[in-house]
């Protein structure tokens, strides 16, 4: 491949995902200014490799690209989140409690609805770093569990179980922070 | 698509169900975990709150929006290899034997992204990216009180300034007598990198010789590059350890007269 035409075709492919890229990055990182850094180091990577990108998404491959860079620089930059303690198995009992919890119907599904934005995105930065990527692959840039496990190179049962518990510790979060609030009024 | 195995447990249901909720089920497993929704009061409720939190997630968190800057860093990515010099047009064909504009490119780029500095609003890929930020410095220099930072006709103490002030020491020739006094010297950034500015005068219009350090050797004689824009023209020429640019608003032929004057000093050196 030339230079011009490896330039064109990495235009062509990163720059219509950049704001996808951003979004992961920012999640990751926990913030805009770190996740700019990495977004601007992953497409110096993505540039290197672009013959690497066969046939698949462009969007994912550049994802790919993103969440590894940003690994990269989390184990540089604040190797604590890399960290996977016991907390974490802790936390995928205490999610498998809930689960297992056989609830009715209750005024639970109105507080979650209710939920606002701070909320929301502070109950989301509090998840473990292996549950939030999934979570943000999935509900923020839309990937498919295949999409997904091949980003974060982990089997498609594991997208779904560590989906599930993200899910669940959200719904937790979410439902006491509203349930306090509705106990103040 | 994902065919469940059977219903073991608790929480294989909710993992299939989370799979329902993502549209991730074969049309079998879809059918099966909607006739346990409508059969399992409490699983329906927990899919009510999975589909409560995707609403609010989808309504509540909004996707980043890379700025025109990260976007402008990002399509600078590859520049100096392909769209600095082969877009170099016809009539400006010496400039390709001319490794000048690569090099101001790369150290704009490297700059640039180290620093995270702007790339003062010209589009990126252009042959035009270090002519741009060679003039903004002139143009800057201008704006201010006096187009220097330090005052002198004498080249023994501009020479001795930018050395105390960067650790660089570039030729700065005495042209007063042909006409073009010098007047002092500053430093301008280019691509986040300082370096030395020499201002001279003639009559009333200011010409600025920016130095910028070039390792490698030197050859000398080569023809020096031209180039213009928003009114001021431009003069490239490598010289012994630096590569020079001079730049002003007078008459074409005075620039060539000065650059001319300028280099033939440096060669007597």
């Amino acid at each position: 491949m030339t230079a011009d035409r490896q330039r064109q075709r990495f235009q062509e492919v990163v720059l219509p995902h950049l704001d996808d890229a951003l979004s992961l990055a920012r999640w990751l990182t926990g913030n805009v200014t770190d996740a700019e850094d990495v977004v601007q180091d992953a497409c110096i990577r993505a540039y290197g490799a672009i013959h690497t990108l066969r046939d698949g998404s462009p969007r994912a491959w550049l994802l790919t690209i993103v969440r590894n860079t940003a690994f990269s620089w989390l184990a540089k930059n604040r190797p604590k989140a890399l960290i996977v303690t016991s907390d974490e198995r802790v936390f995928e009992q205490a999610g498998m409690e809930r689960l297992d919890r056989s609830a009715v119907a209750t005024p639970e599904t109105d507080l979650i609805k209710k939920a606002d934005a701070e909320m929301l995105m502070t109950a989301i930065a509090a998840l473990p770093l292996s549950y939030r990527e999934v979570l943000v692959l999935r509900e923020i840039e839309g990937m498919s569990y295949s999409e997904i496990a091949q980003i974060a190179s982990i089997p498609v049962g594991t997208v779904m179980s560590r989906l599930a518990r993200a899910r669940s510790q959200l719904i937790e979060r979410v439902v006491r922070a509203n349930g306090g609030k509705a106990s103040v009024a | 698509m994902i065919t469940p195995p059977s219903w073991s447990s608790r929480e294989e249901a909710l993992l299939l169900v989370n799979a329902y909720l993502d549209a991730e089920l074969d049309a079998a497993a879809t059918l099966d975990v909607e006739r346990r929704l409508k059969a399992d009061p409490a699983l329906k409720s927990e899919y009510e709150r999975l589909v409560g939190l995707r609403a609010s997630i989808a309504a509540h968190v909004p996707k980043s929006t890379a700025t025109p800057e990260l976007r402008r860093r990002v399509e600078f990515i590859g520049a100096p290899e392909v769209s600095v010099e082969p877009r170099v047009p016809q009539q400006h064909r010496a400039a390709r034997r001319f490794d000048w504009r690569q090099l101001a490119a790369a150290v704009v780029l490297t700059a640039g992204l180290a620093s995270g500095a702007t790339y003062l609003g010209v589009r990126p890929g252009s042959q035009e990216t270090n002519v741009a930020a060679l003039i903004a410095g002139h143009q800057r220099a201008l704006l201010a009180a006096e187009p220097y930072e330090v005052a002198s006709s004498d080249r023994h103490t501009v020479k001795p300034w930018f050395d105390s002030k960067l650790a660089l020491s570039p030729r700065v020739v005495d042209l007063s007598s042909s006409g073009f006094p010098l007047v002092g010297g500053r430093i301008d950034k280019i691509g986040g990198k300082s370096v030395p500015a020499i201002v001279y005068k003639r009559r009333e219009h200011v010409i600025s010789v920016i130095a910028t350090p070039r390792p490698g050797d030197w050859s000398g004689g080569e023809a020096a590059t031209r180039a213009s824009k928003d009114g001021y023209a431009l003069l490239l020429w490598h010289g012994r350890d630096f590569d020079y640019a001079a730049i002003s608003d007078v008459a074409e032929a005075d620039l060539d007269a000065f650059v001319a004057l300028w280099r033939s000093e440096e060669l007597a050196k």
